[in-house]
């Protein structure tokens, strides 16, 4: 058995038990690397010798940490001192951090091995990684296909098996959406459990870095090492983090769960929706209680995610204008110019779309009619959320209403916009969420479940998802299309 | 409450974004587009000038203690820009001349 096809776990246990050494685990996904890229494009950037380096420098370690070892690919939004770091736009194409997020920090602290920057829709405003400056990124069960976004470069790399884990930043569903359309697990944790600091913002209030692996015990283990407070995001909980490997294993004593009402569903892809129920019968099976849950707000979700996050995005992304990191226009003769033709040429049609809805949102006259009703509107999705958690332990979704779909097939931004219907609830009222494989569509698709719980309740979608995962077995092993 | 004016030169001069005459044509009819979907919201019947408005962390933010710690060199701070001299940034003539 190749070390790449192998869990975080697995291979953790293999390095500690010096059957196989930081630099061949390292070695084994640098092959993988050269093997699958020209095919899939998952990276903006491989660390070949700073990964191979560092593999060494650990092998001498005396102490080793949690992750001794472990290849992890991070999404180019997140800060690596040193590296490259690019958001996958040409404003930001020759930026180099001065420092390492916070996360990166922790994982680095476990002496994981940074072994790349991942491709994204620039900014983190997309849903198939179409909208990256650079370049596409293909989906690995189907080249022809998107891998979802905005984190598809993250998504892609593990389930090629070029890293055994990585990291992703979730808005509206840019970890748990690639996720699905990759047949990975990817969590987006609840907000304010793991630190900001370093991640390059684009909504504030809902951005939230999550991880990416193959199996739900390794999402558990990689959430362990970033969690927790860092005294640089103001906005992080002091709450404890819990020991989440444990609490998983602890099992579940009943199963108290909430299903959409059929109106929810109804618009969405047959196999989804056949699969969606198929899980509710397994749970059932397994003695859950399901509760049928009326959200009133939910069909509202959409259009106050796409008022609230380009509000946000506009404000955060008026610090590119060419003058202390990034693109700077060239031609531009004063200040004012330099500032129109830098963010004017810097930023892709997508940026530019949400930056400018987010002004439009936010401008005098219409701040009331757009960002206020939305901020208000996001309340009413919350309380509606605080009740439904009063009746039951999880919401079950479909993660996407449609497997993954052809590169160029949503032109349309409201299309696109759509990928996103039962993703953005869970950011908006920031809750965690966690998406796991279920299946395969008849076309060999990967397809995604959803599971919701209440605040800072990773546990026990932990739990959930690691007993869903034993049922419904799902085939990692992607079928390999004849080139 | 219907407004969907959308003014694309003025919210482009808020934005400072300088959008081509063909670009300005791609985008102006999809932004329309956007704002008459969002404007789905207006179904709700919300009252704006009470209630609560979303926050997104709902606890006392914890305050670390006040330590000073090391922080970038301005060597560092300085790195990425596009222009610099000394420990400055440089940028195109700011003030006029007369």
């Amino acid at each position: 058995m190749s070390l790449t096809s192998l869990s975080v776990s697995e291979l953790c246990a293999l390095i500690e038990k010096k059957e196989v050494k930081a630099e061949e685990s390292v070695l084994s996904f640098l092959e993988k690397i050269r093997e699958q890229e020209k095919k899939i494009s998952a990276f903006l950037l491989v660390l070949e010798e700073e990964a191979l380096a560092r593999a060494r420098e650990i092998d001498r370690k005396k102490e080793k940490g949690r992750l001794a070892g472990i290849p992890v690919a991070i999404k180019d939004n997140i800060l690596t001192r040193g590296t490259r770091t690019t958001c996958a736009s040409r404003i930001l194409g020759n930026f180099i951090p001065p420092y390492n997020a916070t996360v990166v920090e922790r994982l680095e602290k476990e002496d994981a091995v940074i072994i790349g920057k991942t491709n994204m829709d620039e900014f983190a405003m997309g849903s198939s990684t179409e909208n990256s400056g650079f370049f596409i990124t293909k989906n690995p069960w189907d080249l022809r296909r998107v891998p979802g976004g905005s984190s598809g470069g993250s998504a892609a790399a593990v389930a090629t098996e070029e890293a055994p884990a990585s990291l992703g930043s979730d808005t509206g569903g840019s970890v748990r959406q690639p996720a699905a359309f990759c047949g990975v697990v990817g969590l987006k944790p609840t907000y304010s459990r793991v630190s900001r600091f370093g991640l390059v913002a684009y909504a504030s209030s809902l951005d939230q870095i999550g991880p990416l692996t193959r199996t739900v015990e390794d999402c558990a283990l990689l959430l362990q090492v970033i969690a927790g407070q860092d005294g640089r995001d103001s906005t992080l909980s002091s709450q404890a983090v819990p020991d989440y490997l444990k609490e998983m294993r602890e099992g579940l004593r009943s199963i108290k769960a909430g299903y959409l009402k059929e109106d929810v569903v109804k618009a969405i892809d047959p196999e989804v929706k056949q699969l969606y129920l198929y899980v509710l019968g397994l749970l059932e099976e397994m003695g859950a209680e399901l509760l049928e849950m009326d959200f009133p707000s939910w069909e509202y979700a959409l259009a106050c995610y796409y008022l609230i996050a380009p509000s946000e995005a506009s404000s955060n992304l008026a610090r590119y204008d060419g003058v202390r990191y990034g693109f700077r226009h060239p031609s531009a003769e004063s200040l004012k110019e330099m500032y129109l033709s830098t963010r004017t040429e810097g930023f892709g049609p997508e940026v530019k779309r949400r930056i400018l809805l987010g002004t439009f949102a936010l401008s005098s006259g219409y701040y009331d009619a757009y960002y206020l009703k939305a901020a208000k509107t996001r309340s009413l999705i919350c309380r509606e959320f605080k009740e439904a958690f009063k009746k039951v332990d999880f919401i079950l979704t479909p993660t996407t209403p449609e497997p993954a779909f052809l590169i160029g097939a949503k032109e349309d931004p409201i299309a696109m916009y759509l990928s996103d219907v039962f993703t953005v609830t869970a950011n908006l009222a920031g809750i965690p969420a966690i998406s796991i494989p279920v299946g395969l569509s008849k076309q060999g698709l990967p397809i995604g479940l959803q599971l919701l719980a209440d605040y800072f309740q990773e546990s026990l979608l932990f739990k959930l998802a690691f007993l869903l995962e034993k049922k419904v077995k799902f085939k990692k092993n992607l079928k390999r299309k004849e080139e | 409450m219907k407004q969907q004016k959308f003014d694309i030169d003025h919210i482009c001069a808020l934005a400072n974004l300088k959008l081509s005459e063909e670009e300005k044509a791609r985008l102006e009819p999809q932004l329309v587009k956007i704002v008459e979907w969002v404007n789905k919201l207006e179904e709700l019947e919300l009252d704006l000038t009470q209630g609560e408005v979303y926050t997104p962390i709902s606890f006392p933010l914890p305050l670390r203690e006040d330590e000073v710690q090391p922080s970038i060199s301005s060597e560092d701070a300085l790195s990425n820009s596009p222009d610099t001299g000394g420990k400055f940034i440089k940028v195109p003539k700011v003030i006029e001349e007369k």
